[in-house]
């Protein structure tokens, strides 16, 4: 259309219009790529330079000292056995898990799962403030059964992560659970299998590729992760925490991006493994031919086999948010225990949560609409390089929030993007790292949408802005709303690469929990996080509303 | 078949109720060992449900299944000596063909070379030789229900139970496996049940039909015994096409088993020996089968059981030309085979046919 000559009878405004019609896509992507380059890449790039560039240029010294000294060499391994050990116990717990909520006994299937699910609507650092509530020197067990057990520890740590974590793990085997063929089953069974035989050569073989999905995952997110090894680690070095004490106790910018680099480099091995060596593989083996079924009852010692592992698990997760509920409202839980509210009406938490709120809506709006017209660009454009926009979208999500907060600090703390120590700093950081979800929302619902329907309005005379507005994104609106309000809820929960961001008076929720959690403030620690995990409730009974509205998968 | 042995497989007043619906209602046959016994019905007459009840997926409400003399109502699917043909095929996606096979036998913890030979026999068997070492992903679909069969053969189960294995092939193919399956059966001879929703599969391969519907059995018999003796109007409609004329009784001759039937349109003479439950004055349906009707040109001499009609419709369908008659106020199907050598006749015709003496006929109240 545009490359027909325009004849000279029409106004410029006119033209423009048509060429911008014509191109509107293209001056999107154009537009995207930039926004990306700036706000994921070039962070990231600033912290590959900062780990290879010191005073006198290019040098390899700051790695040298990462490989020399023993206390970074701990450090990587350290971050590397809790990724590994949260890793496999996940693997085992999860399975367990959904093995029961898919095949148990109906009566504990919904329980169990609201057990395995809990976590989600908790930030993964609230476990330090439970077990320290418990195990601490002057926790509720520790006390009542007069034991010396240091929570400040290698379990600590892991059992912390364990606990986080464990709604991902779940959630993503019991997907593979249920996406199993109940006919193979049985075919099994006629064969002669008993149920240990049929999970040993059919149920975990057939599940073997999502576990392992799954369990990569766990893997990043527990290496990755702030909170729980910097408040529980003791006097245990781990990659995150030390990338922040790096910045926050030396100023040394050179061994925090080293640190960062290190950290990244497992998480984008995996992510790459993920997203395009195993998409795909797995056995989906459902064909349908409703038959109504009995259900059926598992052998008595496989169940309770099971429930010996499920059942501490569940009762760990049920404390915790019991304890860290009691500790809101109690003056000091375990030790005294009047019932008030003031840590519940502190100012400065209040302000925190607030500040934290502020932040999260606005985050939350300008991921949305990137991330929708991300979406739109990606499944209409024509342009090459749409599966590089697609990696770089989804890639705020596979790096670790420490070596994203670094790279923000570095590549815009000076002109041209002098952002450090405002708000957008953090609203772009949440914004952009959050971006996946609304990514991948809008791209699945853009699948649903056949063109013929943009093509159709085309031939009713709908020019494209007219397309654009009116038609597309009326429709993209769910996914939109499910962005909104996954990156709402996530930048309210997340700490570690705000931890870099944050300035003094602009208190966030996360930081605030954690600086109480480290001064021992548990009721202030607990409080803030009542009232933070009630704020993200509330999300995400939204988005599961929506999700039943809109009939959006949920991812 | 049909002697005086221990039946292979005997359900004795079988009821199965899910919750408060009652899809079984009180099920009972013999099946003597080698025979092919079809299970046939409508969507969701409970055919299905029987068969895994058979097989052990299902919990029986009340009953029992005697199998070999032994009651296995009680029993998991994994110690009953039946084996099931899923429709899915339940094939394991992880494991090739030899080794979906051979996966019984290993559970036995038979030696892996008898494994290895037993499985070539049935590869053999199954026609499927050479293929052992393909993935699933990658044989075809009449080639995975080979392997499916094969599989569950391979045990050598006393009952082999077939749910729809065809259904999820196209139309030549299915002819050509279910020939192969019935090959297969009688030559190893073993008790078979099968289920299918196609009365034409069913009869082709059958040496009995279980009709089912209602969640009870309404007929079971030989293909002609569904065919030309159905018990009531459902069995007599759901194989195949049929015409119904209503009549009524008027004579009968006990010792020739002659009937007089008079009908709206005349005086129909029936000779049915064998129906011993008719008398003087019953009310009754004749089930007239498409096929068995002669038709004549309007000139045609007078001939016993001769009615008149008019042409309303016709359409060739090379070796037959399905012909729809008006008589009265009713239409009548007709088929005619061997168009070539016969009368064709035309829309508007005039024409007299005939229903032949052997007419089945039903008590006006099944």
């Amino acid at each position: 259309m545009a490359e027909a000559i325009i004849g000279n009878q029409y106004s410029i405004w006119y033209k423009i219009r048509i060429f911008v019609n014509s191109h509107l896509i293209n001056i999107f992507a154009g537009g995207l790529f930039a926004l990306l380059a700036i706000f994921l890449a070039f962070p990231l790039v600033m912290v590959f330079i900062k780990s290879l560039w010191g005073d006198d240029g290019f040098t390899l010294t700051f790695y040298q000292e990462f490989f020399t000294y023993n206390y970074y060499y701990w450090s990587f391994l350290n971050t590397m056995i809790l990724g590994l050990s949260t890793m496999f116990i996940l693997v085992v717990v999860g399975f367990c898990f959904a093995y029961m909520t898919t095949r148990g006994p109906n009566w504990l299937r919904t329980p169990l799962k609201i057990c395995a699910l809990m976590p989600l609507c908790a930030p993964p650092y609230i476990f330090s403030i439970s077990l320290i509530t418990l195990f601490g020197r002057n926790g509720m067990i520790n006390n009542f059964f007069n034991l010396d057990f240091n929570i400040y520890s290698w379990t600590g740590v892991i059992v912390a992560q364990c606990l986080a974590f464990l709604p991902l793990s779940f959630m993503m085997i019991e997907n593979v659970l249920n996406s199993q063929n109940p006919s193979l089953e049985e075919s099994a069974a006629d064969m002669g299998a008993s149920e240990s035989m049929i999970i040993r050569f059919i149920t975990i073989p057939l599940a073997a590729p999502g576990v392992l999905k799954a369990a990569l995952l766990v893997f990043v997110m527990a290496i990755a992760e702030f909170g729980n090894p910097a408040i529980l680690g003791g006097r245990l070095p781990f990659l995150a925490p030390d990338t922040y004490l790096m910045i926050t106790g030396e100023g040394d910018f050179n061994m925090a991006s080293v640190l960062s680099v290190v950290l990244m480099l497992p998480c984008l091995i995996i992510f790459v493994l993920h997203n395009y060596i195993l998409k795909g593989k797995g056995y989906t083996t459902i064909v349908g031919k409703p038959t109504a079924v009995d259900p059926k009852e598992i052998t008595p010692l496989i169940k309770y086999f099971l429930l010996a592992i499920v059942t501490p698990v569940a009762i760990m997760v049920l404390l915790c948010f019991g304890v860290i509920v009691v500790g809101a409202f109690v003056k000091i839980v375990g030790v005294d225990n009047t019932f008030v509210w003031d840590h519940m009406f502190n100012m400065q938490s209040n302000a925190a949560i607030f500040n934290s709120v502020k932040l999260s809506l606005m985050a939350g709006l300008f991921g949305a609409i990137v991330g929708t017209l991300l979406a739109y660009v990606i499944m209409r454009g024509k342009f090459r390089g749409r599966n590089v926009m697609e990696m770089m979208a989804l890639s705020g999500f596979a790096l670790p929030g420490t070596v994203i907060g670094v790279g923000y600090i570095m590549a815009f703390n000076k002109p041209p993007f002098l952002l450090a120590g405002t708000i957008w700093i953090l609203i772009l950081n949440c914004a952009f790292r959050f971006l996946a979800v609304g990514v991948e929302a809008g791209i699945s619902k853009l699948h649903q949408i056949s063109i013929e329907i943009e093509e159709a309005s085309a031939d009713l005379g709908a020019d494209f802005i007219t397309i654009f507005f009116k038609v597309i994104l009326p429709i993209m609106f769910s996914a939109f709303i499910a962005g909104f309000i996954y990156t709402f809820m996530t930048t309210m929960m997340s700490l570690s690469s705000v931890i870099f961001l944050v300035t003094p008076g602009f208190d966030l929720a996360a930081v605030y929990i954690y600086l109480t959690a480290q001064l021992g403030e548990l009721g202030l620690a607990s409080a803030a996080t009542v009232k933070m995990i009630l704020i993200v409730m509330v999300c995400l009974a939204s988005l599961k509303l929506l999700a039943k509205k809109t009939g959006l998968k949920s991812n | 078949m049909g002697n005086n042995e221990t039946p292979m497989l005997e359900l004795v007043d079988v009821h199965k109720s899910f919750g408060d619906v009652e899809v079984l209602n009180g099920i009972s046959a013999s099946i003597p060992k080698g025979e092919l016994l079809t299970f046939v019905g409508p969507s969701g007459c409970g055919k299905t449900t029987l068969l895994r009840i058979i097989g052990g997926f299902t919990s029986i409400t009340s009953g029992k299944i005697i199998l070999d003399g032994e009651d296995i109502a009680a029993l998991p699917p994994n110690m009953r000596d039946t084996k099931m043909v899923f429709q899915s095929y339940a094939l394991f996606p992880h494991m090739n063909v030899r080794k979906n096979i051979g996966f019984g036998l290993k559970l036995q913890k038979m030696p892996q070379s008898k494994i290895d030979d037993r499985v070539d026999e049935l590869l053999s068997l199954v026609h499927m030789e050479g293929l052992g070492d393909r993935t699933i992903e990658r044989i075809s679909g009449g080639q995975q229900q080979r392997v499916a069969l094969a599989r569950s053969l391979a045990l050598e189960p006393k009952v082999l139970l077939l749910d729809e294995p065809l259904s999820n092939l196209d139309a030549n193919l299915r002819v050509v496996m279910r020939e192969e399956i019935r090959s297969i059966q009688e030559r190893i001879g073993i008790t078979t049940i099968f289920v299918t929703h196609d009365q034409y599969e069913a009869m082709s391969i059958s040496d009995r039909i279980l009709v089912l519907n209602d969640g009870i059995i309404q007929q079971i018999g030989t293909p002609s015994d569904i065919y030309e003796t159905p018990k009531n109007m459902f069995i007599a409609e759901f194989v195949g096409y049929v015409n119904f004329l209503e009549g009524k009784i008027e004579s009968l001759d006990q010792e020739s088993g002659v009937y007089q039937v008079s009908t709206e349109y005349g005086n129909v003479s029936i000779n049915r020996a064998n129906d011993k439950n008719l008398g003087k004055g019953d009310e009754v349906f004749l089930v007239i089968r498409p096929e068995t009707v002669t038709l004549f040109p309007p000139d045609a001499q007078d001939l016993p059981n001769m009615l008149k009609g008019k042409i309303q419709h016709s359409m060739y369908a090379g070796n037959l030309v399905k012909y729809t008659i008006r008589c009265g106020d009713r239409e009548i199907l007709i088929d005619q085979y061997n168009p070539k050598d016969s009368i064709k006749f035309k829309r508007g015709d005039n024409i007299k046919f005939t229903i032949p003496s052997t007419v089945h006929a039903l008590p006006k109240n099944t």
